[in-house]
């Protein structure tokens, strides 16, 4: 004799989780294409959207609650709630980078970047990768694949690395683009904090397989590390 | 049937058993290798566990999986049922329960017992109390009224029942009942106090009352209790053992039983996938 209604009710709540974050994924993609081809209503309506990211994360929450309270889940269906409480959170956070970038890209207006966009879009695919394994491994209870995603997170930080030294030479061979240089810097410090928040919903599905409470964050030494 | 299927616990998880709880309390009841039959019918099958004095012991498993039968073989009480055969070594205090001239009255003092449903006796409240300590005559006149007085105050019954001491037992509701109960456990000094599903005939509000009790109980005792309810195992337990078809399959804290708990059947168990 199973708990089929719980089981199903557990079930539609990891499928929510999917839908919020292929919503932040979208997000975060369409944030640094519209940065890109400098489409200020694009942007507009990304900063509209950030609302719906927010509300579906909180609907997650009222759903975990109602589970613990109705159900009293216990061991690895306490655990999997619970995961799926910080994971909503998290992706609400990557959705709140999307917004950020959509609001710089309307800080910085429709006049020229200070440098063509190349690295960046690249961490945004980076990030969204590996935002998008995170989930899948969370869903198949894939505990080595979430030990290993955040190893990648270095990649991600190497980028972000190249991007500040490259304004850094854009700013010191004419201040006057101090402005857009920091602008995009804003951009690439938001991607750079998506994989951090990847790391942490990787140590989340390690919990929900494992039970045990794991560091993932194997950032090396420098310029990201202060951030 | 065992976690890994093979009808057997491993040797090693009876060591974890041992050495995880025991670190820094003391062992007050130290099971070892017990089997228990009813006539040639084997209820229990080489159960080895130690029970820690002033901690509670929570004992959870489907109907019919031997947690009752084990909690009544902690006091003797499965002897008084015919046919009965017990193997292995239940030490109290280091000393073999089952051992020949063991006094079996002594040793039901020493380990009371709190049944699922109130029993008090057709007496009076005071007579339910004064019962134990009158029988085994260890006290009379005031030195009785004070041993009744403190263990109605300890089973957190004395400011509702202090006027109305002569009143008969069963005109009391429920859950008074069962602390009254467990008011006449105490009387007589026990160390040990068993509780066969002490919940399961009272409401939910009696129900925290009790729990509340064991709580402060386990201040100055060793309590094991069987319960049906696993939240309540959860609530008030210190460590769990759960009993799957006469086999302990896993005991420990019972944070980590039911959080993350080490063997499946377990798990299934606890998520109420299996029993």
């Amino acid at each position: 004799m199973g708990r089929q209604t719980f089981e199903q009710q557990l079930q539609k709540l990891q499928e929510d989780v999917l839908v919020l974050g292929s919503m932040v994924e979208d997000a975060l993609m369409e944030a640094v294409a519209a940065l890109k081809r400098r489409d200020l209503e694009a942007s507009r309506r990304l900063i509209l959207a950030d609302q719906i990211i927010n509300e579906r994360r909180f609907a997650i929450e009222a759903e975990c609650l109602t589970l613990i309270a109705t159900q009293q889940p216990l061991a690895g269906d306490l655990r999997t709630i619970a995961a799926v409480l910080e994971i909503a959170t998290e992706l609400e956070r990557i959705g709140d980078y999307a917004k950020g970038i959509a609001r710089i890209s309307l800080m910085i207006g429709t006049g020229p970047l200070v440098k063509p966009l190349i690295d960046i879009p690249r961490m945004a695919e980076k990030a969204r990768d590996m935002l998008h394994r995170a989930l899948e491994a969370f869903i198949r209870r894939d505990a080595a694949a979430a030990r290993a995603i955040p190893e990648e997170d270095n990649e991600l930080d190497a980028l972000y690395n190249q991007v500040y030294r490259e304004l850094l030479t854009y700013i010191i061979a004419d201040p006057r683009t101090i402005d857009g240089a920091t602008h995009l810097l804003w951009v690439a410090h938001n991607l750079e904090r998506t994989g951090d928040r990847v790391t942490n919903i990787c140590e989340r599905v390690i919990f929900t397989v494992t039970g045990e409470m794991t560091e993932l964050d194997v950032k090396e030494e420098g310029l990201c590390g202060a951030s | 049937m065992s976690p890994d299927g093979s009808g057997k616990m491993e040797r090693m998880d009876l060591a974890q058993q041992r050495t995880t709880p025991a670190v820094a309390e003391r062992t007050k009841i130290r099971v070892e290798h017990l089997n228990f039959y009813y006539r040639s019918q084997p209820a229990l099958f080489d159960v080895s566990v130690d029970i820690l004095d002033r901690q509670i012991t929570a004992l959870i498993g489907p109907s019919g999986c031997g947690k009752s039968t084990f909690l009544r073989c902690l006091n003797r009480m499965n002897d008084t049922i015919p046919g009965t055969r017990v193997e292995g070594r239940i030490l109290l205090d280091g000393r073999d329960i089952y051992a020949p001239g063991t006094d079996v009255v002594e040793l039901r003092r020493r380990v009371g017992m709190v049944f699922q449903r109130p029993n008090p006796f057709p007496q009076s409240i005071f007579d339910n109390v004064a019962f134990g300590p009158r029988v085994l005559g260890l006290a009379r006149g005031r030195e009785l009224e004070d041993i009744v007085e403190e263990s109605l105050r300890q089973a957190g019954l004395w400011e509702e029942v202090k006027d109305n001491l002569r009143e008969d037992a069963l005109n009391l509701a429920l859950g008074q009942q069962q602390r009254l109960c467990i008011a006449r456990a105490i009387a007589v000094r026990p160390e040990v106090i068993l509780m066969d599903e002490p919940c399961s005939a009272l409401d939910p509000i009696a129900t925290l009352g009790i729990e509340e009790l064991m709580r402060q109980l386990r201040e100055h005792y060793c309590i094991v209790v069987v319960t049906h309810n696993m939240q309540q195992a959860a609530r008030v337990s210190d460590w769990t053992g759960f009993f799957w078809l006469g086999r302990l399959v896993e005991f420990g804290s019972t944070q980590t039983l039911f959080t993350r708990p080490s063997q499946g059947l377990t798990e299934d168990y606890i998520t109420g996938r299996a029993g």
